[in-house]
Protein backbone atom coordinates (compact mmCIF):
# COMPACT_ATOMS: atom_id res chain seq x y z
CA UNK A 1 0.00 0.00 0.00
CA UNK A 2 2.81 2.13 0.87
CA UNK A 3 4.30 1.57 -2.30
CA UNK A 4 1.61 1.96 -4.04
CA UNK A 5 1.01 5.34 -2.83
CA UNK A 6 4.66 6.26 -3.51
CA UNK A 7 4.44 5.12 -7.02
CA UNK A 8 1.08 7.49 -7.76
CA UNK A 9 3.15 10.59 -6.33
CA UNK A 10 5.90 9.99 -8.92
CA UNK A 11 3.82 9.08 -11.77
CA UNK A 12 1.44 12.54 -11.29
CA UNK A 13 4.86 14.42 -10.69
CA UNK A 14 6.17 12.79 -13.75
CA UNK A 15 3.03 13.46 -15.69
CA UNK A 16 3.09 17.15 -14.18
CA UNK A 17 6.70 16.98 -15.55
CA UNK A 18 5.71 15.80 -18.86
CA UNK A 19 2.45 18.18 -19.24
CA UNK A 20 4.97 21.46 -18.22
CA UNK A 21 7.48 19.98 -21.22
CA UNK A 22 4.46 19.85 -23.53
CA UNK A 23 2.46 23.22 -23.05
CA UNK A 24 5.72 25.32 -22.62
CA UNK A 25 7.16 24.02 -26.35
CA UNK A 26 2.65 24.44 -27.69
CA UNK A 27 2.57 27.74 -26.61
CA UNK A 28 5.81 28.93 -28.28
CA UNK A 29 4.49 27.29 -30.74
CA UNK A 30 1.20 29.07 -30.41
CA UNK A 31 2.77 32.39 -29.85
CA UNK A 32 4.97 31.80 -32.74
CA UNK A 33 2.05 31.15 -35.23
CA UNK A 34 0.23 34.07 -33.75
CA UNK A 35 3.35 36.43 -34.58
CA UNK A 36 3.02 35.36 -38.28
CA UNK A 37 -0.33 35.66 -38.57
CA UNK A 38 -0.67 39.21 -36.71
CA UNK A 39 2.72 40.17 -39.38
CA UNK A 40 0.54 38.79 -42.19
CA UNK A 41 -2.84 41.14 -41.27
CA UNK A 42 -0.36 43.96 -41.22
CA UNK A 43 1.02 43.31 -44.35
CA UNK A 44 -2.52 43.21 -46.12
CA UNK A 45 -3.86 46.15 -44.16
CA UNK A 46 -1.18 48.05 -45.08
CA UNK A 47 -1.20 46.76 -48.62
CA UNK A 48 -4.95 48.33 -48.90
CA UNK A 49 -4.54 51.12 -46.70
CA UNK A 50 -1.56 52.47 -49.05
CA UNK A 51 -3.57 51.33 -52.23
CA UNK A 52 -6.65 53.15 -51.15
CA UNK A 53 -4.40 56.38 -50.30
CA UNK A 54 -2.70 55.92 -53.61
CA UNK A 55 -5.86 55.58 -55.31
CA UNK A 56 -7.27 59.10 -53.98
CA UNK A 57 -3.90 60.80 -54.23
CA UNK A 58 -4.06 59.77 -57.97
CA UNK A 59 -7.77 60.69 -58.80
CA UNK A 60 -6.80 64.49 -56.98
CA UNK A 61 -3.54 64.71 -59.10
CA UNK A 62 -3.92 63.74 -61.90
CA UNK A 63 -7.76 62.12 -63.06
CA UNK A 64 -6.06 61.06 -66.10
CA UNK A 65 -4.24 58.08 -64.72
CA UNK A 66 -6.52 55.29 -64.56
CA UNK A 67 -6.02 53.29 -61.57
CA UNK A 68 -8.26 49.96 -62.59
CA UNK A 69 -7.22 47.29 -60.31
CA UNK A 70 -4.52 46.97 -57.76
CA UNK A 71 -0.91 45.43 -59.12
CA UNK A 72 -1.20 41.41 -57.58
CA UNK A 73 2.41 40.96 -58.41
CA UNK A 74 3.63 43.03 -54.69
CA UNK A 75 0.50 41.56 -53.24
CA UNK A 76 1.43 38.07 -53.87
CA UNK A 77 4.77 39.04 -53.60
CA UNK A 78 4.45 40.21 -49.98
CA UNK A 79 2.19 37.45 -48.99
CA UNK A 80 4.47 34.49 -50.15
CA UNK A 81 7.27 36.12 -48.73
CA UNK A 82 5.41 35.95 -45.39
CA UNK A 83 4.09 32.48 -46.18
CA UNK A 84 8.26 31.70 -46.40
CA UNK A 85 8.89 33.71 -43.04
CA UNK A 86 6.05 31.36 -41.20
CA UNK A 87 7.50 28.06 -42.65
CA UNK A 88 10.98 29.41 -41.57
CA UNK A 89 9.77 29.71 -38.35
CA UNK A 90 8.31 26.45 -38.05
CA UNK A 91 11.60 25.02 -39.28
CA UNK A 92 13.81 27.46 -36.34
CA UNK A 93 11.08 25.93 -34.14
CA UNK A 94 11.93 22.19 -35.05
CA UNK A 95 15.24 22.63 -34.90
CA UNK A 96 15.16 24.19 -31.71
CA UNK A 97 13.12 21.50 -30.38
CA UNK A 98 16.04 18.94 -31.62
CA UNK A 99 18.49 21.09 -30.24
CA UNK A 100 16.31 21.29 -26.03
CA UNK A 101 16.41 17.17 -27.04
CA UNK A 102 19.72 16.70 -27.73
CA UNK A 103 20.73 18.83 -25.02
CA UNK A 104 19.03 16.99 -22.92
CA UNK A 105 20.68 13.36 -23.65
CA UNK A 106 23.66 15.04 -23.37
CA UNK A 107 23.08 16.38 -19.93
CA UNK A 108 21.79 12.29 -19.12
CA UNK A 109 24.73 11.34 -20.49
CA UNK A 110 27.12 13.40 -18.51
CA UNK A 111 24.78 12.45 -15.38
CA UNK A 112 25.25 8.92 -16.25
CA UNK A 113 29.07 8.94 -17.10
CA UNK A 114 29.44 10.57 -13.85
CA UNK A 115 27.47 7.85 -12.17
CA UNK A 116 29.43 5.07 -13.93
CA UNK A 117 32.71 6.30 -13.34
CA UNK A 118 32.17 7.33 -9.60
CA UNK A 119 30.42 4.25 -8.35
CA UNK A 120 33.12 1.97 -9.37
CA UNK A 121 35.66 4.61 -8.05
CA UNK A 122 34.22 4.80 -4.24
CA UNK A 123 33.79 1.35 -3.99
CA UNK A 124 37.85 1.19 -5.04
CA UNK A 125 38.77 3.77 -2.34
CA UNK A 126 35.91 2.18 0.11
CA UNK A 127 37.77 -1.04 0.20
CA UNK A 128 41.75 0.59 -0.19
CA UNK A 129 40.82 2.59 2.74
CA UNK A 130 39.08 -0.34 4.93
CA UNK A 131 42.02 -2.21 3.96
CA UNK A 132 44.53 0.71 5.31
CA UNK A 133 42.81 1.31 8.22
CA UNK A 134 41.60 -1.77 9.61
CA UNK A 135 42.82 -5.57 10.83
CA UNK A 136 40.75 -6.74 7.78
CA UNK A 137 40.60 -11.03 7.75
CA UNK A 138 42.67 -12.86 5.26
CA UNK A 139 39.49 -14.71 3.97
CA UNK A 140 37.90 -11.40 3.52
CA UNK A 141 40.61 -9.64 2.07
CA UNK A 142 40.20 -11.67 -0.93
CA UNK A 143 36.92 -11.34 -1.23
CA UNK A 144 37.60 -7.10 -1.04
CA UNK A 145 40.46 -7.56 -3.80
CA UNK A 146 38.03 -9.85 -5.75
CA UNK A 147 35.25 -7.12 -5.99
CA UNK A 148 38.03 -4.41 -6.83
CA UNK A 149 38.81 -6.13 -9.48
CA UNK A 150 35.45 -6.29 -10.49
CA UNK A 151 35.21 -2.68 -10.11
CA UNK A 152 38.51 -1.93 -12.20
CA UNK A 153 36.90 -3.84 -15.13
CA UNK A 154 33.57 -1.76 -14.66
CA UNK A 155 35.95 0.90 -15.67
CA UNK A 156 38.02 -0.16 -18.15
CA UNK A 157 34.68 -1.26 -19.82
CA UNK A 158 32.77 2.22 -19.89
CA UNK A 159 36.42 3.71 -20.49
CA UNK A 160 36.91 1.35 -23.86
CA UNK A 161 32.84 1.85 -24.28
CA UNK A 162 33.78 5.64 -25.37
CA UNK A 163 36.91 5.51 -26.86
CA UNK A 164 35.83 2.51 -29.39
CA UNK A 165 32.65 4.13 -30.33
CA UNK A 166 34.64 7.44 -31.18
CA UNK A 167 36.68 5.56 -33.49
CA UNK A 168 33.83 3.63 -34.91
CA UNK A 169 32.08 7.25 -35.58
CA UNK A 170 35.34 8.57 -37.10
CA UNK A 171 35.40 5.76 -39.03
CA UNK A 172 39.31 4.97 -37.31
CA UNK A 173 38.22 1.24 -35.93
CA UNK A 174 40.43 -0.82 -37.56
CA UNK A 175 38.59 -4.03 -37.96
CA UNK A 176 40.48 -7.34 -38.16
CA UNK A 177 37.42 -9.30 -40.43
CA UNK A 178 38.14 -12.89 -40.97
CA UNK A 179 36.01 -15.93 -41.80
CA UNK A 180 34.38 -17.99 -39.75
CA UNK A 181 31.78 -21.50 -39.53
CA UNK A 182 28.75 -19.21 -38.34
CA UNK A 183 27.36 -22.58 -36.42
CA UNK A 184 30.50 -22.82 -34.77
CA UNK A 185 32.20 -19.69 -34.29
CA UNK A 186 28.76 -17.89 -32.71
CA UNK A 187 27.49 -20.77 -30.45
CA UNK A 188 31.05 -20.64 -28.58
CA UNK A 189 31.31 -16.36 -28.43
CA UNK A 190 27.92 -16.61 -27.15
CA UNK A 191 28.70 -19.14 -24.02
CA UNK A 192 31.98 -17.46 -23.64
CA UNK A 193 30.12 -13.95 -22.99
CA UNK A 194 27.37 -15.97 -21.11
CA UNK A 195 30.34 -17.71 -18.88
CA UNK A 196 31.40 -14.09 -18.21
CA UNK A 197 28.19 -12.54 -16.76
CA UNK A 198 28.09 -15.95 -14.91
CA UNK A 199 24.89 -17.01 -16.42
CA UNK A 200 23.46 -20.32 -15.86
CA UNK A 201 24.43 -22.76 -18.43
CA UNK A 202 20.62 -24.15 -18.11
CA UNK A 203 18.96 -20.85 -18.71
CA UNK A 204 20.75 -20.45 -21.80
CA UNK A 205 19.49 -22.23 -24.48
CA UNK A 206 21.17 -22.55 -27.97
CA UNK A 207 20.18 -23.38 -31.19
CA UNK A 208 21.75 -23.98 -34.73
CA UNK A 209 19.77 -24.21 -37.99
CA UNK A 210 22.17 -24.61 -41.57
CA UNK A 211 25.92 -24.03 -41.62
CA UNK A 212 27.19 -20.60 -43.46
CA UNK A 213 30.46 -18.73 -43.84
CA UNK A 214 30.34 -15.41 -42.08
CA UNK A 215 32.94 -12.24 -42.35
CA UNK A 216 33.39 -10.70 -38.89
CA UNK A 217 35.88 -9.05 -36.35
CA UNK A 218 35.39 -11.57 -33.74
CA UNK A 219 36.27 -9.09 -30.87
CA UNK A 220 33.41 -6.44 -32.23
CA UNK A 221 31.32 -9.62 -31.88
CA UNK A 222 32.27 -10.34 -28.29
CA UNK A 223 31.81 -6.68 -27.83
CA UNK A 224 27.73 -7.43 -29.21
CA UNK A 225 27.04 -10.19 -26.86
CA UNK A 226 28.04 -9.27 -24.09
CA UNK A 227 26.23 -6.19 -24.23
CA UNK A 228 22.92 -8.20 -25.18
CA UNK A 229 23.48 -10.58 -22.22
CA UNK A 230 24.27 -7.77 -19.84
CA UNK A 231 20.99 -6.07 -21.11
CA UNK A 232 18.86 -9.36 -20.93
CA UNK A 233 20.20 -9.75 -17.67
CA UNK A 234 19.82 -6.08 -15.95
CA UNK A 235 16.11 -5.60 -17.48
CA UNK A 236 14.89 -8.92 -15.76
CA UNK A 237 13.17 -9.15 -12.36
CA UNK A 238 12.71 -12.80 -12.26
CA UNK A 239 15.45 -15.75 -12.83
CA UNK A 240 16.86 -14.84 -16.68
CA UNK A 241 15.71 -17.69 -19.61
CA UNK A 242 17.71 -16.61 -22.66
CA UNK A 243 16.87 -18.24 -26.42
CA UNK A 244 19.65 -17.74 -29.05
CA UNK A 245 18.39 -18.80 -32.46
CA UNK A 246 21.23 -18.92 -34.88
CA UNK A 247 19.84 -19.54 -38.33
CA UNK A 248 22.06 -20.30 -41.47
CA UNK A 249 20.88 -19.55 -45.25
CA UNK A 250 22.50 -19.37 -48.42
CA UNK A 251 21.25 -15.49 -47.98
CA UNK A 252 21.54 -14.35 -44.55
CA UNK A 253 22.06 -15.21 -41.34
CA UNK A 254 19.92 -14.72 -38.41
CA UNK A 255 20.63 -14.75 -35.02
CA UNK A 256 17.76 -14.29 -32.33
CA UNK A 257 17.61 -13.13 -28.68
CA UNK A 258 14.69 -13.78 -26.86
CA UNK A 259 14.53 -13.37 -23.29
CA UNK A 260 11.94 -13.03 -20.20
CA UNK A 261 12.59 -9.99 -19.22
CA UNK A 262 10.73 -6.64 -18.61
CA UNK A 263 9.73 -6.28 -22.19
CA UNK A 264 9.52 -2.86 -24.53
CA UNK A 265 6.57 -0.68 -24.89
CA UNK A 266 6.14 -0.34 -28.73
CA UNK A 267 7.36 3.09 -28.67
CA UNK A 268 10.78 2.90 -27.27
CA UNK A 269 11.59 -0.29 -29.51
CA UNK A 270 13.31 2.08 -32.20
CA UNK A 271 14.67 4.48 -29.85
CA UNK A 272 16.64 1.80 -28.15
CA UNK A 273 19.69 2.01 -30.45
CA UNK A 274 19.80 5.89 -30.39
CA UNK A 275 22.52 7.26 -28.98
CA UNK A 276 22.56 7.96 -25.57
CA UNK A 277 18.98 7.45 -25.30
CA UNK A 278 17.94 5.64 -22.05
CA UNK A 279 14.15 4.29 -20.90
CA UNK A 280 13.72 6.34 -17.69
CA UNK A 281 10.08 4.07 -16.37
CA UNK A 282 9.66 3.19 -12.80
CA UNK A 283 9.32 -0.20 -13.34
CA UNK A 284 12.85 -0.94 -14.71
CA UNK A 285 14.89 -2.92 -11.94
CA UNK A 286 18.43 -1.29 -13.01
CA UNK A 287 19.51 2.43 -12.95
CA UNK A 288 22.64 1.97 -14.33
CA UNK A 289 23.97 2.50 -17.92
CA UNK A 290 25.05 5.16 -20.17
CA UNK A 291 23.31 4.73 -22.93
CA UNK A 292 25.80 3.89 -24.97
CA UNK A 293 25.35 -0.14 -25.32
CA UNK A 294 22.77 -0.85 -27.83
CA UNK A 295 23.98 2.27 -29.91
CA UNK A 296 27.64 0.07 -30.30
CA UNK A 297 25.94 -3.06 -30.89
CA UNK A 298 24.15 -1.49 -33.76
CA UNK A 299 27.05 0.57 -34.99
CA UNK A 300 28.66 -2.52 -34.98
CA UNK A 301 26.42 -4.52 -37.24
CA UNK A 302 26.10 -1.72 -39.27
CA UNK A 303 30.26 -2.00 -39.48
CA UNK A 304 29.57 -5.47 -41.02
CA UNK A 305 26.42 -4.57 -43.01
CA UNK A 306 23.95 -6.26 -40.94
CA UNK A 307 20.87 -4.79 -39.41
CA UNK A 308 19.67 -5.10 -35.74
CA UNK A 309 16.20 -4.38 -34.12
CA UNK A 310 14.31 -4.85 -30.92
CA UNK A 311 10.65 -6.46 -30.71
CA UNK A 312 8.64 -7.34 -27.75
CA UNK A 313 4.57 -8.09 -27.23
CA UNK A 314 4.84 -5.41 -24.40
CA UNK A 315 5.76 -4.67 -20.56
CA UNK A 316 7.07 -7.82 -18.56
CA UNK A 317 6.45 -10.09 -22.13
CA UNK A 318 9.86 -10.02 -22.81
CA UNK A 319 12.37 -8.69 -25.47
CA UNK A 320 13.39 -10.32 -28.63
CA UNK A 321 16.58 -8.77 -30.76
CA UNK A 322 17.35 -9.54 -33.56
CA UNK A 323 20.58 -9.50 -35.70
CA UNK A 324 20.54 -10.19 -39.63
CA UNK A 325 23.90 -10.62 -41.16
CA UNK A 326 25.17 -11.06 -44.54
CA UNK A 327 26.61 -14.66 -45.56
CA UNK A 328 29.48 -15.16 -47.46
CA UNK A 329 28.57 -17.24 -50.86
CA UNK A 330 30.22 -20.88 -51.24
CA UNK A 331 32.28 -21.27 -54.30
CA UNK A 332 29.91 -24.30 -54.78
CA UNK A 333 26.54 -21.98 -54.55
CA UNK A 334 28.56 -20.00 -56.92
CA UNK A 335 29.19 -22.67 -59.19
CA UNK A 336 25.55 -23.97 -59.12
CA UNK A 337 24.13 -20.61 -59.85
CA UNK A 338 26.08 -20.21 -63.10
CA UNK A 339 25.31 -23.60 -63.61
CA UNK A 340 21.46 -22.59 -63.84
CA UNK A 341 22.21 -19.38 -65.18
CA UNK A 342 23.72 -21.49 -68.11
CA UNK A 343 20.63 -24.19 -68.37
CA UNK B 1 22.35 -1.02 22.37
CA UNK B 2 23.70 -0.43 18.98
CA UNK B 3 22.26 1.76 16.47
CA UNK B 4 20.44 0.04 13.67
CA UNK B 5 21.23 2.02 10.22
CA UNK B 6 19.19 0.87 7.09
CA UNK B 7 21.41 1.20 3.95
CA UNK B 8 19.87 1.59 0.47
CA UNK B 9 22.40 1.28 -2.25
CA UNK B 10 22.02 -0.50 -5.46
CA UNK B 11 25.74 -0.60 -6.23
CA UNK B 12 26.33 -3.98 -5.03
CA UNK B 13 30.28 -4.29 -4.76
CA UNK B 14 29.61 -0.62 -2.35
CA UNK B 15 27.09 -1.67 -0.40
CA UNK B 16 28.94 -4.57 0.32
CA UNK B 17 32.35 -2.60 1.67
CA UNK B 18 29.37 0.09 3.59
CA UNK B 19 27.39 -2.79 5.33
CA UNK B 20 31.03 -4.32 6.04
CA UNK B 21 32.86 -0.95 7.61
CA UNK B 22 29.18 -0.05 9.55
CA UNK B 23 29.35 -3.83 11.51
CA UNK B 24 32.88 -2.80 12.41
CA UNK B 25 31.81 0.13 13.67
CA UNK B 26 29.19 -2.02 16.31
CA UNK B 27 25.91 -0.57 13.90
CA UNK B 28 22.96 -3.07 12.83
CA UNK B 29 23.04 -2.62 9.83
CA UNK B 30 20.10 -3.77 6.64
CA UNK B 31 20.56 -3.21 3.53
CA UNK B 32 18.10 -2.34 0.62
CA UNK B 33 18.88 -2.94 -2.83
CA UNK B 34 16.11 -0.04 -4.24
CA UNK B 35 13.80 2.64 -3.18
CA UNK B 36 10.68 0.04 -2.96
CA UNK B 37 12.99 -2.58 -0.59
CA UNK B 38 13.95 0.72 1.25
CA UNK B 39 9.78 1.67 2.29
CA UNK B 40 9.18 -1.53 2.72
CA UNK B 41 12.04 -1.97 5.37
CA UNK B 42 11.30 1.33 6.48
CA UNK B 43 7.59 0.33 7.37
CA UNK B 44 8.69 -3.07 8.68
CA UNK B 45 11.21 -1.43 11.09
CA UNK B 46 12.88 0.79 13.14
CA UNK B 47 16.04 2.36 12.60
CA UNK B 48 18.19 5.10 13.78
CA UNK B 49 19.29 6.39 10.61
CA UNK B 50 18.94 6.14 6.77
CA UNK B 51 21.67 6.18 4.55
CA UNK B 52 19.93 6.51 1.35
CA UNK B 53 21.63 6.46 -2.60
CA UNK B 54 19.98 8.42 -4.86
CA UNK B 55 20.04 7.29 -7.91
CA UNK B 56 18.49 3.78 -7.37
CA UNK B 57 15.87 1.61 -9.44
CA UNK B 58 12.20 1.90 -8.66
CA UNK B 59 11.89 4.85 -6.33
CA UNK B 60 14.88 7.17 -6.14
CA UNK B 61 16.11 8.41 -3.50
CA UNK B 62 14.65 12.06 -3.21
CA UNK B 63 11.22 9.99 -3.51
CA UNK B 64 12.09 7.89 -0.30
CA UNK B 65 13.44 10.31 1.58
CA UNK B 66 10.47 12.68 1.17
CA UNK B 67 8.07 9.48 1.88
CA UNK B 68 10.22 8.99 4.78
CA UNK B 69 10.12 12.39 6.32
CA UNK B 70 6.66 12.31 5.74
CA UNK B 71 5.94 9.80 8.44
CA UNK B 72 8.70 10.27 10.73
CA UNK B 73 10.13 13.84 10.39
CA UNK B 74 13.14 13.29 13.37
CA UNK B 75 14.53 10.39 11.37
CA UNK B 76 18.13 10.99 10.77
CA UNK B 77 18.79 11.01 6.31
CA UNK B 78 21.95 10.94 5.38
CA UNK B 79 22.29 11.40 1.50
CA UNK B 80 24.94 9.49 -0.36
CA UNK B 81 25.28 10.01 -4.46
CA UNK B 82 27.64 10.53 -7.48
CA UNK B 83 25.83 13.79 -8.19
CA UNK B 84 27.84 16.96 -7.44
CA UNK B 85 25.36 19.33 -8.72
CA UNK B 86 24.25 22.06 -6.43
CA UNK B 87 20.61 21.77 -7.84
CA UNK B 88 20.56 17.90 -6.52
CA UNK B 89 22.32 18.92 -2.86
CA UNK B 90 19.19 21.97 -2.32
CA UNK B 91 16.43 19.30 -3.38
CA UNK B 92 17.76 16.93 -1.19
CA UNK B 93 18.37 18.92 1.69
CA UNK B 94 14.88 20.70 0.96
CA UNK B 95 12.63 17.60 0.63
CA UNK B 96 14.02 16.84 4.35
CA UNK B 97 17.95 14.89 4.17
CA UNK B 98 20.29 16.19 6.93
CA UNK B 99 23.30 16.24 5.22
CA UNK B 100 24.79 14.89 1.90
CA UNK B 101 27.61 13.08 0.99
CA UNK B 102 29.27 12.85 -2.73
CA UNK B 103 31.08 9.71 -3.87
CA UNK B 104 33.88 8.92 -3.69
CA UNK B 105 33.88 9.94 -0.12
CA UNK B 106 36.76 9.21 2.59
CA UNK B 107 36.09 6.48 5.04
CA UNK B 108 36.57 8.34 8.25
CA UNK B 109 34.84 11.03 7.40
CA UNK B 110 31.38 9.01 6.66
CA UNK B 111 31.67 7.75 9.71
CA UNK B 112 32.09 10.91 11.54
CA UNK B 113 29.07 11.88 10.07
CA UNK B 114 27.03 8.90 10.64
CA UNK B 115 28.22 9.48 14.41
CA UNK B 116 27.38 12.60 14.47
CA UNK B 117 23.67 12.28 13.45
CA UNK B 118 23.22 9.78 15.63
CA UNK B 119 24.39 11.84 18.32
CA UNK B 120 22.35 14.38 17.68
CA UNK B 121 19.19 12.46 17.34
CA UNK B 122 19.92 10.85 20.89
CA UNK B 123 20.34 14.14 22.23
CA UNK B 124 17.33 15.52 20.35
CA UNK B 125 15.22 12.80 21.36
CA UNK B 126 16.24 12.57 24.94
CA UNK B 127 15.08 16.71 25.36
CA UNK B 128 12.00 16.72 23.48
CA UNK B 129 10.64 14.16 25.58
CA UNK B 130 10.09 16.64 28.39
CA UNK B 131 8.74 19.51 26.69
CA UNK B 132 7.40 18.53 23.24
CA UNK B 133 5.63 21.56 22.52
CA UNK B 134 6.88 25.47 23.36
CA UNK B 135 5.05 28.17 23.07
CA UNK B 136 6.17 32.10 22.71
CA UNK B 137 5.09 35.02 21.60
CA UNK B 138 2.06 34.26 19.69
CA UNK B 139 4.63 30.78 18.26
CA UNK B 140 3.76 27.44 18.88
CA UNK B 141 6.11 24.70 18.14
CA UNK B 142 6.02 21.37 18.22
CA UNK B 143 9.19 19.56 18.45
CA UNK B 144 8.09 16.30 17.66
CA UNK B 145 6.77 16.36 14.46
CA UNK B 146 8.61 19.99 13.80
CA UNK B 147 5.18 21.66 13.28
CA UNK B 148 4.95 25.16 14.01
CA UNK B 149 2.42 28.18 14.46
CA UNK B 150 2.73 32.02 14.12
CA UNK B 151 -0.73 33.12 14.90
CA UNK B 152 -3.03 31.50 12.24
CA UNK B 153 -0.22 30.30 10.29
CA UNK B 154 1.30 27.02 10.17
CA UNK B 155 4.34 26.07 9.06
CA UNK B 156 7.16 23.20 9.37
CA UNK B 157 10.73 23.43 10.44
CA UNK B 158 13.38 21.16 9.17
CA UNK B 159 15.34 18.98 11.37
CA UNK B 160 18.43 21.69 11.77
CA UNK B 161 15.69 24.26 12.18
CA UNK B 162 14.00 22.41 15.00
CA UNK B 163 17.11 21.13 16.89
CA UNK B 164 18.68 24.77 16.65
CA UNK B 165 15.34 26.23 18.16
CA UNK B 166 15.52 23.62 21.05
CA UNK B 167 19.41 24.30 21.73
CA UNK B 168 18.32 27.90 22.17
CA UNK B 169 14.87 27.36 24.25
CA UNK B 170 17.26 24.79 26.41
CA UNK B 171 19.74 27.85 26.60
CA UNK B 172 17.27 30.18 27.42
CA UNK B 173 18.50 34.34 28.54
CA UNK B 174 21.98 32.54 28.02
CA UNK B 175 24.55 33.35 25.20
CA UNK B 176 24.98 30.45 22.61
CA UNK B 177 28.16 31.05 20.58
CA UNK B 178 28.57 29.69 17.16
CA UNK B 179 31.09 27.55 17.97
CA UNK B 180 28.87 26.13 20.55
CA UNK B 181 26.20 25.53 17.99
CA UNK B 182 28.48 24.02 15.45
CA UNK B 183 29.67 21.45 18.22
CA UNK B 184 26.15 20.33 19.55
CA UNK B 185 23.62 20.71 16.76
CA UNK B 186 25.87 20.26 14.04
CA UNK B 187 28.49 18.26 15.87
CA UNK B 188 31.14 19.82 13.63
CA UNK B 189 30.70 18.55 9.85
CA UNK B 190 33.88 19.82 8.24
CA UNK B 191 32.31 21.76 5.43
CA UNK B 192 29.63 23.83 7.96
CA UNK B 193 30.97 27.44 8.10
CA UNK B 194 29.94 29.72 11.02
CA UNK B 195 27.92 31.83 7.90
CA UNK B 196 25.34 28.80 7.82
CA UNK B 197 24.55 29.41 11.26
CA UNK B 198 23.66 32.91 10.62
CA UNK B 199 21.56 32.03 7.18
CA UNK B 200 19.66 29.89 10.17
CA UNK B 201 19.09 32.54 12.37
CA UNK B 202 17.73 34.70 9.60
CA UNK B 203 15.62 32.20 8.46
CA UNK B 204 14.17 31.59 12.27
CA UNK B 205 13.78 35.41 12.91
CA UNK B 206 11.37 35.11 9.59
CA UNK B 207 9.23 32.79 10.92
CA UNK B 208 9.01 33.53 14.60
CA UNK B 209 9.46 37.07 15.01
CA UNK B 210 6.58 40.29 14.02
CA UNK B 211 9.81 42.16 12.68
CA UNK B 212 12.51 39.96 11.48
CA UNK B 213 14.75 43.10 11.39
CA UNK B 214 14.01 44.19 14.95
CA UNK B 215 13.99 40.58 16.21
CA UNK B 216 12.70 40.67 19.76
CA UNK B 217 13.14 36.61 20.34
CA UNK B 218 16.31 35.67 18.65
CA UNK B 219 18.68 38.04 19.34
CA UNK B 220 21.94 38.80 18.23
CA UNK B 221 24.68 39.53 20.76
CA UNK B 222 27.85 41.32 19.00
CA UNK B 223 31.18 39.13 18.81
CA UNK B 224 29.51 36.68 20.95
CA UNK B 225 26.71 34.67 19.01
CA UNK B 226 23.24 34.41 19.82
CA UNK B 227 20.54 34.32 22.42
CA UNK B 228 16.74 33.45 22.93
CA UNK B 229 14.40 34.98 25.13
CA UNK B 230 10.67 34.74 25.22
CA UNK B 231 9.59 37.61 27.07
CA UNK B 232 9.64 40.85 25.58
Amino acid sequence: MIFDYCVKEFRISFMIRRKHYFVNNLVIFVLAQLVWLALLGLWIYWYVSNYLIFEQVGETVSPQINIDTPSVFPFVGGIVLLVGLSFSLVLIFRHLNVQIRLRRLYDNFIDNVTHELKSPLSSIQLYLETLVSRDVPQEKRKEFYELMMKDTARLQNLINSILEISKIESKKKRSSFALHQANEFLPKLIEDSAAQFRLNRNDLKLETTGSCEIEVDAGSFKIVFDNLIDNAIKYSTGSLKLEVKIICNQKKLEITFKDNGIGLPSNEQKKIFQKFYRIYDKDIPNVKGTGLGLYWVKEIIKNHKGKITAHSEGKAKGTTINIVLPVRKSKVTEIEREKGKLQ
Amino acid sequence: MSAKILLVEDEENLAMGLEYNLKEEGYKVDWAKDGKEAIKFFAENNYDLILLDIMLPYLNGFEVAGFIRKENPQMPILMLTARTGVDDKVKGLEIGADDYITKPFHLKELLLRIKGMLKRKSWYSSVVKHEPIYKFGGNEINFENFKCRKGKTEFQLTSYEAMIMKYLILNKNKIVTRKELLENVWNTAPDVETRTIDNFMVRLRKYFENDPADPKFILSVRSAGYMFQDQI
